[in-house]
Parts: structure tokens; sequence; C-alpha cells
């Protein structure tokens, strides 16, 4: 019993966790980037109105959002292994600079939301597309 | 940070470059344009981020992330 719960064991298993986690957060921003890229395309070839680019958008910001908090409970994982000062200060920049940034992300999607629903002209279609995108981003 | 890692950030910087331009030749709303565009450098530099980043990694994302929010902070205030 004392070999399994040996802290060599212990900081390998955080660690695979940790780099499973931080890859799903890595995997989810560079698809939304990939989606978002193609659906730019597509708004460009087909529709060309402006509203179509900014739902892109949101569901860009959707993307990154999710991707940002796989990416915190990385960081917050790895708070069990980080053994030297150094490491610590490091995993608390890194922690900052998300946390930050997914505060800013969301207030930004919910202003975007905001300005698309304020529209007159707005199909319904866009802003339900554009609400269903900042709503299941806001609720994580 | 892994090679991947850094090429994956490299394809998603020029992806936003290119929609950028799109958006830019489409619709002439160049501050549209421009968000797009650091959305996606705002996703690159947050692959950069991904892994174990050295402290310039992590300082280059910081100013990254800086730049863009102040910048978008202005160009909204000035709509």
């Amino acid at each position: 019993m004392e070999e399994f719960l040996a802290e060599d064991y212990l900081l390998s298993a955080v660690d695979v966790l940790v780099r499973i986690v931080e890859a799903g957060g890595a995997v989810i921003i560079f698809a939304g980037a990939l989606t978002a890229f193609f659906k730019f395309i597509v708004a460009a070839i087909r529709s060309r109105r402006s509203d179509d680019f900014v739902t892109v958008r949101l569901s860009l910001g959707r993307f990154l959002a999710l991707g940002l908090e796989f990416q915190l409970a990385g960081d917050i994982l790895r708070t069990a292994v980080a053994p030297t000062f150094s490491q610590i200060g490091q995993l608390a920049a890194i922690a900052a600079i998300r946390t930050v940034l997914n505060y800013f992300l969301r207030r930004e999607i919910r202003e975007e939301r905001e300005e698309l629903e304020a529209r007159p002209m707005l199909s319904d279609d866009v802003k339900s597309k554009g609400g269903a995108a900042s709503h299941s981003a806001e609720s994580g | 940070m892994p090679y991947s890692l850094d090429a994956l950030a490299t394809l998603v910087s020029g992806a936003g470059l290119v929609a950028g331009l799109i958006i830019l030749s489409v619709t002439r709303a160049w501050r549209m344009a421009l968000f797009s565009m650091l959305d996606f450098w705002l996703a690159a530099g947050l692959l950069r981020l991904s892994g174990a980043p050295s402290w310039p990694v992590i300082g280059t994302a910081a100013a990254l992330i800086a730049i863009r929010r102040l910048s978008a902070a202005t160009l909204r205030e000035r709509e």
C-alpha cells in the first residue's frame, strides 16, 4: 500500500493527468480556430453579411473560453506537484494570465451578444446562433 | 514548448491573417477584420502557453494579450 502511494507514483500520475487536460485544452482551442477559419470563408463566399462574421467570432470566443477552462484545470492539478519556488512562480503567472483572459473573454462575448441582439434588422436565425454561443460560454 | 505546439500556433496565426484580410475585402469593416485577426492571434498565444513554457514565452504571451485587450478597448471607445 505504501509502495502504491509513494510520491513518485503520485508525481507521475498527476503529470499524466496534467498533460491530458492541457492537451484537451489545446485541441479545443485549435479546433475552434480551425472551425472559425472555415466558417469565415463560408460566410465570405455565401452571405457576405457582417452579422454572420460576428456570429463566427462569438463561436470562436466560446471555444477559446472552453479551452481556457481546461488549461486552468491543468494549472490547478499542477499545483499538486510543483516542488520548486520557481515552478510555483511560473504557474502563478500562467494561471493569472489565463484567469484574467477568461474574464475579459466572457465579458466580450456578453457584450457582442447584446450588441447582436440589439440590431433591428437581424434575422432570428443569427440571433439564436449568437445567443446560444454566448449562453453556453457563460454557463461554463 | 513542444515543437508541434509552436507549429500549430504559427498555423493559427497565419489563419488569422488570412481571415482578417478576407473579412476586410468582403465587408470593408476594418474593425471587424482586426478583432477577428486578434482573436486568432490570441488563440495562437494560448497554444504557445500550453505545456510548460519558459519565462520569455510567458512574458511574450502576456504582452500579446495586453496589447490585444488595449487595442480592443481603445477601438470600442472610438465607435
